[in-house]
């Protein structure tokens, strides 16, 4: 085992005592006690922090090749939303839909997929790779003009108007209870959410670790030059990288769509930040750092929702970015950073 | 070669939107600090007409907007002002996203030396922030929307007294016409009550609460974002057994998603009771109650209005076009001498009397900028999404 390894370890060991604290805390001495307030609250937390890590995931893949902070993912995230949005209105609408329910899910998410993707493409090679070798803060400032680009271009495509996706009219408002009528509620969008997002991130997990494209990532990732010198082509493996990571960021969208019903064009924002929080929580570059991260941001935000007032929910968010920062400047699965001499 | 070509191509790019974006808003001219510059009124007089045009509150915005220039169309319509003209020239404060809109829309309007008067903004927000710039350029600003009452009392958001007025009650008045329908109507005893963070939200939701709880309510409190979408954690918390579920929020969007999640989350038999900021086709929960301004809907001008819109009377709207009544009366009366001043308006705005009204009451101002008189209505969602009155 070497010295990573056991950092990560150490940091899961730590993170699993806090949670093992708070939970005691909240369940049996919180002024809004019982098991069943916390795992509801756990519940909704995962549901959240599932969309959150498929966001993180598209920054943490990109940083980890070409170390640039893609602040246009949230407005890719928002892109997508809005595909969702079409295929499901060209599609009859959630009261009168055209085809069968599931069909139609399946299509909004393989056409956002394919559309955020296509987008993540356009952007790595008009935004950034004109920038590959130039200052890093250069590619900074062209990703948040694209951030900007994107936001207001949905403005006029799409105008300002919220757009109801109305999941739960296209689905369903039912859901699964667990202990009884008053035990914890899972509504069946949630199981989708949960379910689609873990199966997102096992198929990239397999792309990365048992594909040739995966392994090219990962040593392009490791060392461009070399990885070149290799025969591989990093600039195709820099564009499969942000295709992927900007069609989870896609599907995200239209899981964010049919889960809280209302998109708009600044939806990207919070969302990305709240992403880019989870990536670098989890260790920024670390693919499992990312669902970690995404998940653990998704709890935090549900808990302090539920046991302090609403005012304060993104204050602790951000608080535990800096504090994961203060104390694990890699984050909790990250790889400290060497510098090569 | 190609570099500077791609270069060139978008330095002509840029050139050419900024000159479509400057070319709107054409030369600025000067600012009057006073506002006692005397403008020539010619054929054509301007007013401003500031609103959510665009953003998240775009659909109660946009309303403001068809109102105020309906008032406008009807006025230069007429044959005794067939040679003069009113222009509206419109500004979008994008109400939810960032009270710096609103600032830069007041800016832009005070700098505009042909510009007398100003309707709008809508929320109480973007009128204690764009306030000093209103006040710098001299101009009244009268606001068909913005209801929070420390607005007028002089200090504590600011003295505006002489600049701004509404045609609109204030909380004062909504908060207890809200709690006694709760407390007395519908006998209700245990309430939650959820703001959005916002100032018109705040001083709104402490208003009822602390009138529900003199009343001897059980009341709870809570709080989300405006940028909120998920509200299931706040949802969680909510007991089942709440009756009444108070959220005197400005987007109406999110009143809908927080509605839909509610029944989501089991709880839809718990009914949502909404503010002014509500009164919008975006809100379509069925059974949910709201209080609102007050409205003669069956006057012939909103009867007139409603034809015009293919039946809908965008009631929300409707206070617009009674603003954009007093600053065009202003405005008239000032240039009878072929030349007005802001200043001039700004008095003649304050000594409004406009017997009737679409309001269904007579419009005239207290000292503090107050529509004297006035009170506000009880509506309800039917099934097909329309708001019925029933107190």
């Amino acid at each position: 085992m070497n010295a990573d390894t056991r950092q990560r370890l150490g940091n899961l060991g730590g993170l699993a005592v806090v949670l093992i604290i708070w939970t005691i805390y909240a369940v049996y001495f919180s002024p809004t006690q019982g098991w069943t307030f916390f795992l509801q609250l756990s519940v909704n937390g995962i549901i959240l922090g599932s969309v959150y890590a498929l966001i993180a995931l598209g920054y943490s893949m990109v940083y980890g090749i070409l170390k640039l902070l893609n602040f246009a993912h949230g407005d890719v995230y928002m892109i997508g939303a809005f595909i969702g949005f079409g295929v499901l209105t060209l599609l009859g609408g959630p009261l009168n839909p055209a085809i069968p329910v599931a069909l139609l899910v399946l299509c909004m998410f393989v056409v956002a997929m394919l559309g955020s993707g296509f987008l993540g493409l356009a952007i790595e090679r008009f935004a950034y790779r004109p920038l590959r070798d130039a200052p890093r803060i250069a590619p900074l400032i062209s990703a948040l003009g694209v951030a900007f680009f994107l936001e207001n271009s949905a403005l006029l495509l799409f105008g300002a108007q919220f757009r109801d996706y109305d999941g739960f009219d296209l689905i369903s408002y039912n859901g699964i209870h667990l202990g009884g009528d008053n035990g914890v509620f899972i509504q069946y969008l949630g199981v989708i959410v949960i379910v689609g997002a873990v199966f997102l991130m096992f198929a990239l997990l397999a792309l990365v670790h048992w594909t040739r494209l995966g392994k090219a990532m990962r040593a392009v990732s490791f060392d461009r030059e070399a990885a070149a010198m290799m025969g591989i082509e990093p600039d195709r493996v820099i564009a499969a990288t942000f295709f992927i990571g900007s069609a989870l960021a896609g599907a995200a969208g239209v899981m964010f769509g049919l889960l809280f019903s209302q998109i708009y064009h600044l939806m990207g924002f919070l969302a990305g930040l709240k992403g880019f929080t989870a990536a670098v929580v989890g260790g920024i570059g670390s693919i499992p750092g990312a669902m970690l991260g995404g998940l653990l941001v998704g709890l935090v935000e549900s808990w302090a929702r539920g046991y302090l007032n609403g005012n304060v929910s993104d204050l602790v968010v951000f608080g535990i970015l800096i504090g994961v920062m203060l104390v694990r400047p890699s984050g909790l699965l990250g790889t400290p950073a060497l510098q090569k001499v | 070669m190609r570099k500077y070509l791609v270069a060139a191509v978008f330095a002509v790019a840029v050139a050419a939107l900024a000159s479509v974006a400057f070319g709107s808003t054409k030369s600025p001219a000067r600012t009057t600090s006073a506002g006692s510059a005397l403008v020539s009124c010619g054929t054509t007089r301007t007013i401003g007409v500031a609103a959510p045009i665009t953003g998240p509150a775009a659909s109660i915005g946009q309303q403001q907007l068809r109102w105020a220039k309906f008032y406008v169309q009807r006025w230069n319509a007429q044959k005794a002002n067939a040679k003069k003209k009113i222009k509206i020239v419109q500004g979008d404060t994008q109400l939810g996203v960032d009270t710096a809109f609103a600032v830069k829309v007041a800016k832009s309007f005070s700098s505009n030396s042909k510009l007398l008067g100003v309707v709008g903004p809508a929320g109480s927000q973007e009128v204690v922030a764009s306030t000093s710039s209103y006040k710098g350029g001299g101009l009244p600003f009268v606001s068909g929307s913005a209801t929070r009452t420390t607005l007028t009392d002089g200090h504590t958001d600011g003295n505006r007294r002489g600049f701004f007025f509404r045609v609109v009650p204030n909380d004062s008045v909504q908060a207890p016409t809200v709690a006694n329908y709760i407390a007395g109507k519908l006998k209700a005893k245990r309430v939650y009550v959820i703001d959005d963070q916002e100032t018109y939200s705040q001083g709104l939701a402490n208003g009822v609460e602390t009138r529900l709880k003199a009343k001897g309510v059980n009341v709870s409190r809570d709080s989300i974002s405006q940028t909120a979408s998920d509200f299931s954690s706040v949802i969680a918390k909510i007991p089942g057994t709440t009756q009444i579920i108070y959220i005197p929020w400005q987007l109406a969007p999110q009143a809908q998603a927080f509605g839909q999640q509610l029944k989501a989350a089991g709880k839809g038999k718990i009914k949502l009771f909404g503010s002014d900021g509500l009164f919008s086709p975006d809100w379509k929960i069925a059974g949910s109650y709201d209080s609102f301004f007050p409205v003669a809907s069956g006057d012939p001008i909103v009867k007139a209005y409603e034809k015009a819109h293919h039946g809908n009377g965008e009631f929300f709207g409707a206070p617009s076009y009674v603003a954009a009544q007093v600053i065009v009366n202003a405005v008239t009366t000032a240039c009878k001498d072929g030349k007005a001043s802001r200043t001039e308006v700004r008095k003649l705005v304050a000594k409004t009397k406009i017997k009737t009204s679409i309001l269904g009451l007579p419009v005239g101002f207290s000292a503090g900028g107050d529509l004297k008189g006035g009170g506000f209505g009880i509506y309800q969602i039917q099934s097909n999404g329309s708001f019925k009155r029933i107190g």
